[in-house]
């Protein structure tokens, strides 16, 4: 307090000591960020405005360990779905697996979609998997453990390649891949996430209910968030796999396991 | 190492959003603080709009120049963009005042023991606010209440460095004349503990 008008200081403490009484609310200093980026997020500067969803940067460091780039609107999405007060706990909480940003939040919200049953990306080639395979620019993998698939599908953008099979113990269960090399895939808000062994490689396995959003190309367009059950993300020779269904962590690893490419 | 806000606006320049977000956290507090007792209830669409209109022009932010008052005078623009019209705007600040004066009332939820002022001077220090000219309650508010140096101050207000010093020293001659005024019992009947006008400096404060 060096510089305080001749005579004051008292005057000047206390004034200073009522400071604390206009401190803003947790909630609204926590709003702020989120509404910034979403704003940011609503309001492109570039001409690339795509369905009202910029680009103003490049989240890359975000995930500095993949170093991928990654569209602000990805995470403009998933900010606006979960309701993430803090953008300081979704930097310290986002980590990104082999293409998939996950964000560990308390719970999902309950206002969700209800846990639906595992539906495939809108696609435009349905079909067998030699059928569609090339469609596709990496090497697809068939779990034996499940056999032929009952549907395959290449999203639209070609980016994603998905099977699905009627389980008699698990019900639907699906299969997406695609190359975890590449900037999007689909993001995922869970309440907590498990790090496993799956043929010597790392997996996640998501125990619990999780939103996902499917962010299929680079230009933001987004499927509606859904509750997804067990799932279990894994990587295999850089390709990303995702296997959802009513699977026990064992049998997921197991059907993970058992994998192998088609060519 | 921390990075300095001229970097992380060097980062933000080039895109990079996880600079954007440290820059705005940083700064959401103040400019938030600044949003509610100078704009009022439109404090919290104020702030976004100047951090977004900040973002935008990051280009023209100067090198090596603080980034705080640069970021404070593009909320109070945004204030003033708000209320053109210049009774709509006197209106506005009172309404801040209004809203503000309430919570300096209100002693804080802490122990009161605990509390750096006692109840009594708590009332009398948002009296004598209240009695104030408008520019020097908010010269007060900034320099003080809000914590900010006498650059952020005048990039809030709009006025030159100069204004804001004389007006605050005027402002606080003003507020301990009305204060000494105030406590009818004499020297020790303020605060309680400290003496009017704080000769004796015995009242412990703190803002350090």
């Amino acid at each position: 307090m060096a510089r305080e008008p001749d005579g004051f200081d008292v005057l000047v403490s206390d004034l200073r000591a009522l400071a604390p009484a206009v401190e803003p609310g947790a909630a609204e200093v926590d709003a702020v960020t989120a509404a910034v980026l979403a704003r940011l997020g609503a309001a492109p500067p570039a001409p690339e405005r795509a369905r009202g969803r910029a680009l103003p940067g490049d989240v890359a460091a975000w995930f500095a360990r993949r170093r991928r780039r990654l569209a602000v609107a990805l995470v403009v999405v998933l900010l606006a779905l979960t309701g993430v007060p803090a953008v300081r706990a979704a930097v310290a909480d986002w980590f990104g697996f082999a293409g998939v940003k996950v964000k560990l939040t308390p719970e999902p919200r309950s206002s969700s979609s209800p846990l639906a049953t595992p539906s495939p990306p809108p696609s435009v080639a349905p079909g067998r998997l030699a059928a569609v395979r090339h469609l596709v620019a990496f090497v697809p993998r068939l779990p034996a453990a499940l056999g032929p698939p009952d549907g395959v599908e290449v999203s639209a953008d070609r980016k994603v390649l998905s099977m699905s099979w009627n389980d008699p113990a698990a019900g639907v269960v699906r299969l997406d891949e695609f190359d975890g090399g590449l900037d999007y895939g689909f993001a995922k808000t869970a309440p907590g996430a498990e790090y496993l062994d799956v043929g010597g490689n790392g997996g996640l396995w998501f125990e619990r209910p999780h939103e996902v959003v499917w962010l299929l190309g680079g230009t933001s367009r987004h499927d509606p968030p859904r509750l997804a059950g067990h799932t279990l993300i894994w990587e295999q020779g850089g390709t990303t796999l995702r296997l959802e269904g009513d699977l026990t962590r064992e049998r997921a690893v197991a059907i993970a396991e058992s994998a192998v490419p088609v060519f | 190492m921390i990075p300095t806000d001229a970097q992380l606006v060097g980062r933000a320049q080039a895109g990079d959003v996880e600079a954007l977000c440290e820059l705005v956290e940083r700064h959401r507090v103040v400019a938030l603080r600044v949003g509610y007792t100078i704009v009022g209830d439109e404090a919290e669409d104020v702030v976004q709009e100047a951090f977004v209109k900040a973002y935008a022009s990051l280009d023209r932010f100067r090198d090596g120049a603080p980034f705080r008052p640069w970021l404070l005078r593009i909320v109070a623009n945004e204030l003033r963009n708000l209320h053109r019209a210049a009774g709509r705007r006197a209106a506005r600040e009172r309404s801040a005042w209004q809203r503000t004066e309430p919570l300096l009332a209100l002693p804080p939820d802490e122990d009161p023991a605990a509390a750096a002022l006692s109840g009594e001077r708590r009332v009398e220090l948002v009296r004598g606010l209240a009695a104030l000219s408008e520019v020097h309650r908010q010269v007060v508010t900034c320099r003080y209440l809000l914590d900010l140096d006498e650059a952020e101050t005048a990039a809030v207000l709009g006025w030159p460095v100069g204004t804001v010093k004389s007006r605050l020293h005027r402002a606080l001659g003003r507020l301990s004349a009305a204060l000494a005024e105030a406590g009818p019992g004499g020297a020790g009947g303020v605060g309680g503990v400290g003496g009017v006008g704080g000769a004796d400096g015995a009242e412990v404060g703190r803002g350090a």
